[in-house]
């Protein structure tokens, strides 16, 4: 591993070119020839039948070509549970919901014609909280629940609104607080927050009237989990669809599934062949697309006096919002890993994946962890301090080691957790003397990825010693371009600079589950490198010919083939791709890697055997202090210690550790999308929804730990999400130290930090 | 209504026929076809759509079309010293100062209209400068870092251009 020449080192960004000279096209900007303009009429009530829709003043509306609501595009789609229509059906069920569209030759038109619709509704019961939507009688926001197609792993539950139950089992909790000689319960609570990736959502389409084939060109996550949603929706086989991803300006979770796919497709089917772009603005993309889930945790620990966990139940009530989306998955993989990376005995879990009257929650990066640490790893503190034990020391105590069984029935490999907690404490002089009123608080987590998957790549390289990847994974910022560039240049043993990455159409590129989950340097890089190895032993064999060499006397160095012992008589890699295969020919390599999962989560226990191709495991840790004439929170400074396996390149893993430490920082102290008592975002603007600014930003120490994967390419694991998932639960514990006192709502607002300290002060 | 408008586009004569109320950023973008300013907000919250409007940065979601006739405007893709990147620009490759790019053309704006104010900025001045410019992907450390070392060698090109002259 020590003589790697591009892997694990830290090399630029290939795609910065672009994005430093305004060259790069994003899906925002994306104008196709003959394009036609798409607007939408959004729901005004947050849960209503609709009792008419009129679309005739506005299809007559000069320089209208198509306006169309639910009864035009007659489709539903869902990852899990086909629940979500392109455009209201019937009912709606959040207000943002796209009831009606229109398509027009410029958007002003679009706009004037939007008028012309009118709807008329009658209001149903709303929920706004899970709990509320889940109390017995409360009316079905679906009342075609039964009837939808599902996935075989939901679970539902004699609750209304529960679109999944998911229960972890183990040992017997009474037993366990029999066991210990503390018990402490609490409740905590984390609000909804929308990824606000810098680039707003569009989504262009175009039919093909003749063949009647569908081309979607959209910055989309996960193409080819798109591609398939599409040919389920439609009835049109996969070959009939085509979905090409320009760049995309960030995501963060928001841009997977079908979002504005839909209603552009929806329009496409009545223009004749023009295509439709459609674009949200900021302020649509806050109300109508998609939401982190909001969370209500509650926890009841067992601990010894000496600090030994004996047992935890947790219930977890996951906000859903209007549609499944990836509630049921969320709720999942949130809901297993929510005690915390601890050996705990006895423990009991049930999640609930709740449908409410509010915009529809998706995937967020951290993927349901977020939520659950901030509960589990405040309530360790409580715990801690009762226990007068220091936090450090308490999770030591307990937390995952190698080899250990998980709660869930695993048994754990290349666990990196012990070396973050200490490295992530060392950096901000944990247990040294530190002002008064100064806090420190830390927090640790692990971090499955989606398992099982598939990546499948191919690498090319042509007469002009040129190499290409052929990789499904989407570069939403997060580097993967680079990393996978890395790959092949290290298996092929060429400079990067003579790599690039193939654009991604679902045409010419081989499948890819999805880029989430952290799961793409472990999964695509394993099969970039394997097509990489594949190209090269075939450049290997074409140079034993043109060499008169055997295999074992050839080496492949600097894109060139040579003899051990006669390295003057070296061929290129395009030299010997003309030789062998002519001017014009492409040698191809292939690989796919699957991830293959042992035994199956059980529906009944939430047990596996292998529930996770790898866990990423990270430490956060904090120092704040508190304005008491204003409750403002000052960040001091924040260490983040993360397990990536194998860093393919540090410079690029120190930057996605600074960026999920921001916007965990501003999970943590700003960030809350309001809704009110009618279900409406009172905050859709960058004015009133408050992002981390440069100023909100305290020195952040990244820690890189590498605990090697045995599988992962190099050692690699993933680390896109963990990154702001302990941040929040590390800052709380940094306030509760500083102010001794504890906040367990989301985010640590100065009013509720002003109210934490009347509260102290009163007692 | 249409009206034609005249004015100076990164350094050459641009004439149009748009509406006074187009917004400068939709004229660049949809009339132009000049697509590197990009819109995050449209309501002067985000940074992402800064330009320069006679040598004051500005974001072109708040200008009218109808404010510009005889104005000198430059994009990001003005940014370049012919074939040679900014020293801003090149600072931000070097540092890793974008990950998905979105904000950077404002950015990279901003940051060279504040390094013309102050070219020997402190960590807490370029902070503030750059307060208006929202980033979601870096947490805004690698930007600072390419601001200061954009602002050592603007500083470095001053004092040979003085030592030559």
């Amino acid at each position: 591993m020590d003589d790697l020449n591009v892997v694990g080192h830290p090399v630029t960004r290939v795609d910065v070119d672009e994005k430093v000279t305004g060259t790069a096209t994003y899906g925002y900007d994306l104008v196709l020839p003959d394009m036609l303009h798409g607007k939408v009429l959004f729901s005004t009530r947050a849960h209503a039948r609709i009792v008419s829709i009129d679309l005739e003043k506005a299809r007559r509306h000069p320089g209208v070509v198509a306006a169309i609501s639910g009864a035009d595009a007659p489709w539903t789609h869902g990852e899990s549970i086909k629940d979500k229509p392109f455009l209201a059906q019937g009912k709606v069920r959040y207000i943002g919901e796209p009831v009606a569209a229109v398509a027009a030759v410029d958007e002003d038109t679009a706009q004037e014609a939007l008028k012309l619709i009118a709807v008329e509704y009658e209001d149903l019961p709303a929920y706004f909280t899970p709990e509320d939507a889940c109390q017995p009688g409360a009316t079905a926001i679906h009342e075609e629940f039964e009837d939808y197609r599902k996935a075989p792993f939901i679970v539902g539950a004699p609750m209304p609104n529960v679109c999944e139950h998911f229960k972890l089992r183990t040992g017997d909790t009474a037993e366990g607080f029999r066991q210990s000689d503390m018990v402490l319960e609490e409740k905590y609570y984390v609000p909804i927050i929308q990824h606000a990736a810098m680039e707003p959502h569009s989504a262009h389409a175009q039919v093909d009237p003749e063949s009647g084939r569908v081309t979607i060109w959209v910055a989309n996550d996960a193409p080819f989990r798109a591609l398939t949603e599409v040919s389920e929706a439609l009835g049109l086989p996969q070959e009939q669809i085509r979905l090409i991803n320009p760049l995309q300006g960030g995501g963060f979770g928001s841009k997977g599934g079908l979002k504005l796919e839909p209603i552009a497709m929806g329009l496409a089917f009545q223009t004749n062949g023009r295509p439709v772009r459609v674009k949200f603005n900021r302020e649509e993309t806050f109300i109508s697309t998609l939401v982190r889930h909001e969370a209500t945790v509650h926890i009841k620990s067992g601990v010894k006096k000496d600090g030994t966990l004996t047992a935890r139940h947790m219930t977890l009530y996951w906000g859903g919002g209007a549609y499944a989306e990836k509630s049921p998955t969320v709720c999942i993989r949130g809901s297993l890993p929510s005690p915390g990376p601890y050996r705990i005995p006895h423990v009991h879990v049930d999640g609930y994946a709740v449908y409410t009257n509010k915009p529809v929650a998706g995937a967020f990066r951290g993927y349901g962890i977020p939520q659950g640490a901030w509960a589990t790893e405040q309530h360790m503190d409580e715990l801690a301090r009762r226990l007068a034990m220091d936090p450090l020391e308490f999770r030591l105590k307990n937390v995952f080691v190698d080899g250990d069984m998980a709660y869930w029935g695993e048994q754990l490999h290349s666990v990196g957790l012990t070396e973050t907690l200490t490295k992530a404490a060392e950096a901000i002089d944990w247990g040294k003397p530190k002002p008064a009123g100064v806090g420190r608080g830390l927090a640790c987590i692990s971090k499955p990825t989606r398992s099982p998957t598939t990546s499948k790549a191919g690498v090319l390289v042509d007469a002009d010693n040129r190499v290409t990847v052929l990789a499904g994974t989407v570069e939403i910022g997060q580097g993967s371009n680079t990393i996978l560039s890395q790959v092949a240049a290290e298996e092929l043993r060429v400079p990067i600079e003579q790599v690039q990455v193939a654009p991604l159409d679902t045409d010419a590129i081989p499948f890819d589950a999805s880029t989430t989950s952290s799961r793409s340097t472990y999964h695509m890089g394993n099969a970039v490198r394997g097509a990489a190895i594949h190209a090269r032993e075939q450049l290997l064999e074409m140079a034993g010919h043109a060499l008169e060499g055997k295999q074992e006397e050839l080496v492949a160095a600097g894109g060139r083939v040579h003899l051990k012992d006669n390295e003057d008589m070296a061929l290129t890699y395009g030299e010997l791709i003309r030789r062998r295969l002519g001017a014009d020919a492409v040698l191809r390599g292939d690989a796919s890697y699957t991830y293959e999962i042992g035994k199956d989560l059980d529906l009944e226990t939430g047990h596996s055997d292998h529930a996770s191709a790898f866990y990423m495991y990270a430490t956060q840790a904090a120092e704040a202090s508190v304005d008491e004439e204003t409750g403002r929170v000052r960040l001091h400074r924040v260490s983040a210690a993360h397990d990536v396996g194998k860093a393919i390149n540090p410079l690029n893993c120190v930057a996605q550790i600074e960026g999920g430490v921001a916007q965990g920082i501003g999970s943590a102290l700003h960030e809350n999308l309001v809704i009110d008592e009618n279900g409406k975002v009172r905050n859709p603007s960058f004015l009133d929804y408050h992002l981390v600014t440069s100023l909100d930003v305290p020195e952040i120490i990244p820690i890189v730990v590498e605990c090697a994967e045995p599988e992962g390419p190099y050692g690699a694991k993933g680390l896109g999400e963990p990154g702001l998932a302990p941040t929040p639960a590390a800052i709380g514990n940094a306030v509760a130290d500083a102010i001794k006192s504890r906040i367990r709502d989301l985010p640590l607002t100065p009013e509720r930090v002003f109210r934490a300290l009347e509260e102290r002060d009163r007692k | 209504m249409s009206q034609p408008i005249e004015f100076t586009l990164n350094g050459r004569a641009t004439s149009v026929d748009a509406p006074a109320h187009r917004l400068l950023l939709d004229l660049l973008r949809d009339e132009i076809g000049v697509t590197g300013t990009k819109e995050g907000c449209g309501t002067g919250d985000c940074g992402a759509c800064t330009v320069y409007l006679n040598g004051k940065p500005v974001n072109s979601c708040l200008v009218l079309t109808g404010e510009l006739a005889g104005a000198d405007v430059v994009t990001i893709e003005g940014l370049k010293e012919g074939d040679a990147y900014h020293p801003i620009q090149a600072a931000f490759i070097e540092d890793g100062g974008a990950q998905c790019g979105y904000c950077t053309p404002g950015m990279l704006m901003m940051a060279k209209s504040f390094l013309e104010e102050n070219p020997d900025p402190t960590d807490d001045e370029i902070r503030f400068a750059l307060s208006g410019n929202l980033c979601r992907c870096t947490g805004y450390v690698k930007i600072v870092e390419a601001v200061q070392d954009a602002a050592a060698e603007l500083r470095r090109r001053a004092a040979e251009g003085r030592n030559n002259g």
